[in-house]
């Protein structure tokens, strides 16, 4: 591996963040709104739920293994050194890494205290736990928006990485994390299918005039959202290639000809955003425009959903090694 | 000491960079960098290199991994070799590095635990390795890579001006073991002192300027140029670090 300081459970952790707090803003989103999903609304919101708390704790896990005192305490075996991040949570300052772990300290409380609210599989709609959970949700969308979008001010926050010193990152993360969250929301329902809990509730005829809705509902959302993330790509690209010095310079090495073309352009425009994006609009538009029933296979769609979880993990990892890579130039 | 202070922004100063200057004459070509560093703190500490007497024989660098015992790998103070030129036009030069000491330290503004910090009485930037938990953050927010991880205790490092001893009056001991009198040490804040002399007499450059640290370590006649100078037709410029990271970042 490249020597790196920040290296794959750097890059791991912004991804899985990114997936779960995604996930809860979108299940809270669809919990509260009901957007078009009617019936179907509660079991989207419940898939969310029960994935949000999961990739976000796993991340955690990841970017601990990456600390200076873990890795010391493993190789001198000195235990007090083990738990010493626990100084981040001794103290709160203006640094983005101090309000981030607060925050996904926070959301992934909240987003464990929502899960348990759908854990049991009677769970409903109207169930006694309806107040608790709509009030967590209120709750998720702005945690998980604070969690998907702080990684990208983190790494923004640095002028002497002038690839990421950029503010079009944090807006690009947020709506990587938007996606993929959307993404693994899919790739749930693809897997375990069509547990609809509300059906149990007497709306079984409602949905079974539309058994895809939900699923096209989530995924032509998702192809809105990647249409936003190829924008953003294409701003952050561009406002820092005609930027004059460090920005054109950084960014160069994701353009043809840069150290790390290939793995963005195919890694993550190409695999992550242009494929499933084309996938799934195939299937979507029919829809949108001339009403077809919506059919995607549920082995292309399994198949989209990993792609795209694909691309997001490719985007961090491009962003965080360019950014290493990379430097302000002349000393 | 006053010194006339012009504002010359970043894109324009790498403007002329890119319109094939060398980065050395443009360096040099920018106002003084000390008015800005220069507060109402009763001891600012600084330190001047003075490039021209620096022969590259390390003994700052020694001297450092024996006051510290820095492992292995790792360095709090070190030189870097830049040739340039082709011949018969060329020349070397050496570019002693150590913490800036920031007068706006990236490094503290990120640091999620306090453990890095800008000393009030004296405005040296030092790490309380008890609060700091090695996240790196201040590793990647550093524009001149003066951290680093200590393999043994797993939390940053870096220059503190050799802080236990100029508590007790002494010079750093790089400053200390310079044979040339290249480093010179002080306290900017004195008028009478030599760095405070030296600052305001003489063309001082300080390292990465655009990045708006306002470093306390102010260079005489060190040469700025970096490999990315090769981009000018017919340049050859080699920067050896001596350090395990070959490149600058």
């Amino acid at each position: 591996m490249l020597d790196l300081n920040w290296g794959l459970p750097v890059i791991g952790y912004l991804f899985l963040a990114g997936v779960g707090a995604g996930a809860f803003t979108v299940s809270s989103s669809v919990l509260l709104r009901g957007g078009g999903f009617s019936s179907d609304h509660f079991s989207v919101a419940r898939y969310g739920a029960l994935l949000a708390p999961i990739p976000m704790m796993v991340g955690t896990g990841l970017i601990i293994l990456e600390l200076g005192t873990f890795q010391a305490a493993i190789a001198n075996g000195d235990i007090g050194l083990f738990f010493r991040w626990i100084n981040l949570f001794l103290t709160i300052n203006m640094s983005p890494m101090s309000i981030g772990s607060w925050v996904l300290g926070l959301c992934i409380l909240v987003s464990l205290i929502y899960a348990y609210t759908f854990l049991s599989k009677e769970s409903a709609p109207d169930d006694d736990k309806k107040g608790l959970r709509q009030a967590l949700a209120w709750v998720g969308i702005p945690l998980g928006i604070s969690v998907a979008i702080y990684t990208g001010v983190m790494l923004g926050a640095t002028p002497a990485r002038p690839f990421w010193n950029s503010p079009v990152l944090a807006l690009l993360f947020l709506i990587s994390a938007l996606s993929t969250g959307v993404a693994g929301i899919l790739l749930l329902r693809a897997l375990f299918g069509g547990h609809n809990p509300s059906q149990k509730m007497g709306t079984q005829s409602e949905s079974a005039n539309a058994p895809n809705r939900a699923t096209y509902l989530l995924a032509s959302s998702d192809s809105l959202l990647i249409g936003a993330e190829i924008l953003t790509v294409f701003l952050f690209i561009m406002f820092a290639h005609l930027t004059i010095g460090n920005p054109a310079q950084a960014v160069s090495i994701i353009l043809p000809g840069g150290e790390l073309a290939t793995l963005f352009w195919v890694g993550v425009v190409a695999v992550g955003l242009v494929i499933p994006v084309l996938i799934e609009l195939r299937y979507v538009i029919p829809t949108l425009l001339y009403r077809q029933p919506y059919a995607m296979p549920r082995g292309v769609e399994m198949a989209v959903c990993v792609v795209i979880l694909i691309g997001g993990f490719m985007l961090r990892y491009v962003v965080v090694v360019a950014g290493q890579l990379t430097g302000p130039m002349g000393i | 000491m006053e010194v006339t202070q012009k504002t010359i922004s970043r894109r324009s100063l790498i403007g002329n960079i890119g319109k094939g200057a060398t980065l050395a004459v443009a360096a040099t070509a920018l106002p003084s960098p000390v008015k800005a560093a220069v507060d109402q703190k009763s001891v600012h500490y600084a330190m001047v290199i003075d490039a021209r007497k620096c022969t590259g024989c390390h003994a700052c660098s020694v001297a450092c991994k024996a006051e510290f015992e820095v492992p292995l790998g790792v360095h709090r103070s070190w030189v870097e070799y830049v040739e340039k030129g082709t011949y018969p036009n060329v020349s070397r030069s050496f570019l002693p590095r150590l913490c800036n000491q920031c007068s706006e330290p990236d490094c503290v503004s990120v640091c999620p635990t306090g453990a890095t910090y800008k000393r009030e009485e004296d405005g040296i930037v030092v790490v309380d390795s008890d609060l700091c938990i090695g996240c790196k953050y201040c590793m990647q927010a550093c524009p001149y890579d003066v951290r680093f991880i200590n393999p043994n205790t797993g939390t940053v490092e870096k220059c503190d001006f050799c802080l236990h001893r100029v508590t007790q009056g002494l010079e750093p001991s790089c400053v200390n073991t310079c044979q040339g009198r290249a480093r010179i040490f002080g306290d900017l804040n004195d008028p009478t002192s030599e760095v405070a002399k030296l600052v305001a007499t003489e063309p001082v450059t300080v390292l990465r300027q655009e990045m708006g640290t306002k470093p306390n370590v102010f260079y005489i006649g060190a040469d700025h140029s970096d490999e990315s100078d090769l981009r000018v037709p017919g340049q050859y410029v080699r920067v050896d670090t001596h350090r395990p990271i070959q490149e600058r970042r």
